[in-house]
């Protein structure tokens, strides 16, 4: 077994958002794809339960970052997708950049002795 | 947002696509599983582990969105009424403990809003002001007089209107029958200060208000309705007043007044004869003024002041020295009262705190078996502050019922009160249920459900999850804390009301026993209006009175009867100043103040007040012989300390020299234990004595006391009938009991014993319910351990000790706590108004008492509870294990 961060859910709330943009910005997703593509990238750390996913992506709607919409899988099964609007792409941007400024500033703080 | 409220809108919609997904989700994520080669079951039950359940998700999903807060918060409100409906003794407890703070505090806060916050009914009243002289050596405000006021008119003032007014009261002749009238003369723009319009005709004009104008008036609505038929001909009409034929010009607006009395008549103050016109030692007028827009009370203060210097100094005669005090126009209304109503703000919202405190002790009672409802919501998805809203919702759906029935019942209670106590308040009649007062109701019911909800709700929300794995055992030593300390605050709170209470009662005691240096037992007092016809001149009046009291003194039953100007207890106040010998001041703003009784010889056989040295007055002193007063011992005491006044001279400047003859005890003229900024010197000089400058109208503040051991009812009449046989038109009026005006006088004490009274005994009744429900909840809580006790041989008198002995010590934590907090707060609140007399604000008696009361109630309060834990039977307490 891959290990498991002991509660998902804790991931920090923007930073859920951001990889949810992410994952997004290569294609349109339905949940499930997000939550399986997220895993993947992440190696298993990350493991979604379908609550907070769509906690998420509800927000994310009603901040006009991303659309859904209705349509058949490879599986003929019906499923929303969600994609990427172009405020969301440019928030993901800002968001990207925000992130590695963030991650260099405590790197240095961790790594100075 | 909107994506919020259209799926609000279309609720069922979006539910089905929620659900689609999340089952969209959940069936992709199994599949993936069953692709692994587990079994179709396996898959789905490892899947609900992992990602969770549909109907936890569901409910998180749908729990973050903020449509979901309105209709989660509609499903706790119906969720909240039907937990209420299922503990019909619980909620009607807690509703009724509500309605009776909430009802009580709404009731006071309506007093204090109609008395105290209202504004006044006039045009922008905030710029109405009253102007005063201040004698600033004798610390007392005074009137002016009309000589100041028209020097004022001539000046540049800060005002945009001023007027001038003086109450007095009229005999009306005609038309209709004979009746005593009050009114009041006023200067012509008198209406217009105000900004308040005649209902017909005009004000007066400034011709019609001068020495010589012609005889005009205006009347009051009801006048005009009992007098004319409410007929717009009454206009041009004419009444007669004093024996004066006066014209109609105007009619008031219904309801009018200024000050706490009503006016049925008005005339021109200009009218005055020139004598008292020009008389600047007269201080008789009130001003009343409307001040410019923009100009601020200190610099109309200022501008004034600077005014009434210049007049001093051009006129040697004028009372030098009186500086300009300048108030807002509610202030003198209401001023008295401010501070008892505060005082009975501050006790009934002590009262609230302890409904509150009971309330909330009963929902934390309710909430430790509720604990396994709540680990159970708690497991299903619930997060804690989705818990905490519900038993708020809860709370506050308790406190909205209580408010709404408080209200019903403060209006209720407003209306009995206001039966027998509006009397006592100014502005009585302003007081209702309003719209503010409505606000005030909703936003405390709002704001005390929070209040007493939060505590219990957080309280029991906390820690869910280990009562689940215990099976139902709440954490009960922890909830005993609280609600042990609850107790503790409710009975120290109603100890301070109690105290509170106490002390007015004891000092209405004292008020009663209080030697009044007169005996008013048996006396009568009345006014009479004597025929205009028959006073044209001094001796008139002379000769009037003498008749009158002739006639009065054969009725009988009657053993004696006088008149005087100075009736005690009656607010009456002629104080004038005066010097000793040949101490005359620099200026009679300087001069000490008597109070004056003009009176005939037989006031102090009537009165019951003792002779101390010389003689009293007697028929013997007439115009025509030598002017002489008496003193009382207080002025005695102060001006003549250790030497016999009689023979000395007392001067009452523009009056004369008076020659001191007599020396009789002081009487309690103002309200006993009243503390008034005025003389307590008095003097009594014979009214056969008085000029004939002041006695053509000096009937107006002339009373008649008379002593009978006779019931007023059966007296009354023949004293009627011998005022109207002295003169057809006399009028009889203001009639009352000597002991009724004592009484009377007692008001401002009387008034906030009886609220602070019925106050403490509801708060006495709701902490003696939240001792009983404490001790009761505790023993059913303890049934089991006090039954392993008596299994282990405890006795029935340790059970006793046990329970009554938690009983007691909350009680005794309570009682210490109440007695510094009411050695505090009792000083405190009596501070806002000086109610006490003749005991301290931490008279141990008094505290005593209370605390003797209060542990009476709180035994038996454990009676009950304590016979039931003796009674446990250990066989049966531990069987239910």
């Amino acid at each position: 077994m891959p290990s498991m961060p002991e509660k998902p859910g804790d991931l920090v709330q923007g930073t859920l958002d951001m990889l949810i943009l992410k994952t997004l910005a290569l294609q349109p997703m339905h949940g499930y794809g997000v939550a399986v593509r997220l895993e993947q990238m992440s190696q298993g750390v990350f493991r979604l339960n379908a609550g907070s996913l769509f906690v998420a992506f509800q927000r994310l709607q009603r901040a006009g970052l991303i659309k859904s919409e209705w349509k058949a899988t490879e599986n003929s099964r019906r499923a929303k997708y969600y994609a990427l609007t172009d405020q969301g792409r440019k928030r993901l941007n800002s968001e990207k950049r925000e992130w590695g400024k963030q991650v260099a500033a405590i790197a240095r703080i961790l790594e100075a002795s | 947002m909107f994506g919020g409220l259209r799926s609000l809108f279309r609720k069922k919609r979006g539910e089905k696509e929620l659900d689609e997904e999340l089952r969209g989700f959940l069936d992709m994520a199994a599949e993936e599983k069953m692709k692994q080669g587990t079994s179709r079951e396996e898959a789905l039950r490892s899947v609900r582990l992992e990602r969770g359940s549909l109907e936890i998700s569901r409910e998180v999903v749908r729990s973050s969105s903020w449509e979901s807060i309105v209709e989660t918060s509609w499903q706790d409100l119906r969720f909240a009424a039907r937990t209420l409906r299922k503990s019909p003794g619980f909620a009607s407890i807690a509703i009724l403990t509500l309605a009776l703070g909430i009802g009580a505090n709404t009731a006071i806060f309506s007093v204090v809003q109609g008395v105290l916050l209202a504004p006044l009914p006039y045009h922008e009243p905030d710029r109405l002001v009253v102007v005063l002289l201040n004698n600033l050596r004798l610390k007392s405000p005074t009137y002016l007089s009309y000589r100041d006021f028209m020097d004022w008119e001539r000046a540049a003032l800060p005002f945009e209107k001023m007027s001038a007014f003086a109450w007095r009261s009229f005999d009306l002749s005609s038309p209709g029958n004979p009746e005593h009238l009050e009114g009041s003369e006023i200067s012509s723009s008198f209406f217009s200060t105000f900004g308040v319009g005649l209902a017909l005709g005009r004000e007066f004009s400034t011709e019609e208000d001068r020495n010589g104008g012609a005889p005009v008036t205006i009347i009051s609505n009801g006048l005009w309705r009992d007098r004319f038929g409410g007929n717009a001909s009454a206009l041009g009409k004419s009444i007669v007043l004093n024996g004066v034929e006066t014209t109609v010009v105007g009619v008031l607006q219904p309801g009018f007044r200024f000050g706490t009395d009503y006016a049925d008549v008005y005339i021109p103050i200009g009218q005055r004869k020139l004598a008292d016109a020009n008389d600047r030692l007269a201080h008789d007028v009130e001003c009343v003024a409307r001040l410019k827009p923009g100009v601020s009370l200190s610099q109309a203060n200022a501008q004034m002041n600077a005014i009434q210097e210049n007049i001093d100094r051009l006129n040697s005669e004028s009372e030098q020295g009186l500086g300009i005090k300048i108030l807002p126009a509610k202030e003198p209304l209401v001023g008295d009262v401010r501070g008892t109503l505060l005082l009975l703000l501050g006790a009934v919202g002590v009262v609230l705190l302890i409904a509150c405190a009971n309330v909330a002790n009963l929902l934390l009672a309710r909430s430790a078996p509720r604990t396994h409802e709540f680990s159970i919501r708690a497991a299903l998805g619930a997060g804690r502050g989705r818990i905490v809203r519900q038993l708020i919702t809860e709370s506050v759906l308790l406190s909205v019922l209580g408010g709404v029935l408080g209200l019903a019942a403060a209006e209720w209670g407003l209306k009995a009160a206001l039966a027998t106590l509006a009397a006592d308040l100014p502005r009585g009649d302003n007081i209702h249920l309003n719209a503010s007062v409505l606000f005030f109701a909703m936003g405390l019911s709002l704001g005390v459900g929070i209040l007493f909800g939060l505590a219990p709700a957080l309280r029991s929300s906390k820690d869910l999850q280990p009562t689940l794995k215990e099976g139902g055992r709440g954490s009960t030593g922890r909830h005993h804390r609280t609600q042990s300390a609850l107790v503790v605050v409710q009975i120290a709170l109603t100890l301070v009301l109690l105290a509170g209470a106490g002390l007015l009662f004891r000092t209405i005691q004292h008020l009663w026993k209080a030697d009044l240096g007169f005996e008013s037992q048996h006396v009568l007092t009345f006014q009479v209006g004597l025929s205009p016809s028959a006073i044209k001149t001094g001796a008139d009046v002379r000769y009037a009175y003498q008749r009158l009291l002739d006639r009065i003194r054969q009725i009988p039953g009657v053993q004696g009867a006088e008149i005087t100007t100075e009736v005690p207890m009656t607010h009456q106040m002629n104080a004038i100043p005066f010097w000793v010998d040949s101490h005359r001041p620099a200026s009679v703003a300087e001069a000490p103040r008597t109070l004056g009784f003009i009176t005939g010889p037989d006031f102090i056989q009537v009165m019951n007040i003792p002779l101390i040295r010389g003689r009293f007055i007697s028929q013997q002193d007439t115009v025509n012989s030598p002017l002489v007063a008496v003193i009382d011992t207080e002025l005695a005491r102060t001006y003549f300390p250790g030497k016999d006044p009689i023979g000395r001279t007392i001067t009452f400047p523009q009056v004369g020299d008076y020659r001191i003859i007599g020396v009789v005890g002081h009487v309690q003229h103002w309200q006993v234990g009243y503390s008034s900024p005025f003389t307590q010197n008095q003097s009594f000089v014979s009214i056969y004595q008085i000029q004939d400058r002041w006695m053509t109208s000096i009937d107006t503040w002339t009373w008649v006391v008379l002593r009978t051991p006779l019931e007023a009812s059966i007296v009354l009449p023949e004293i009627r009938k011998a005022v109207h046989a002295a003169g057809s038109d006399q009028t009889i009026y203001h009639t009352q009991t000597m002991p009724e005006i004592v009484s009377e006088s007692m008001a401002p004490q009387r008034f906030p014993l009886i609220v602070v009274g019925s106050f403490a005994t509801l708060a006495l009744l709701l902490a003696s319910i939240g001792i009983y429900a404490l001790i009761s909840y505790s023993v059913t809580q303890r049934v089991h351990e006090i039954g392993i006790r008596m299994a282990l041989g405890a006795e029935k008198r340790d059970v006793f000790r046990m329970v009554a002995g938690q009983g007691l010590t909350l009680t005794f934590a309570g009682l210490a706590i109440g007695v510094t907090a009411a050695l505090i707060l009792t000083r405190l609140l009596l501070s806002f108004a000086s109610l006490l007399y003749g005991v301290g604000a931490s008279d141990p008696a008094t505290l005593a008492s209370v605390s003797a009361v209060l542990i009476a109630v709180a035994v038996v309060a454990c009676y009950l509870p304590v016979r039931r834990a003796m009674r446990v039977d250990p066989i049966v307490a531990l069987r239910y294990e």
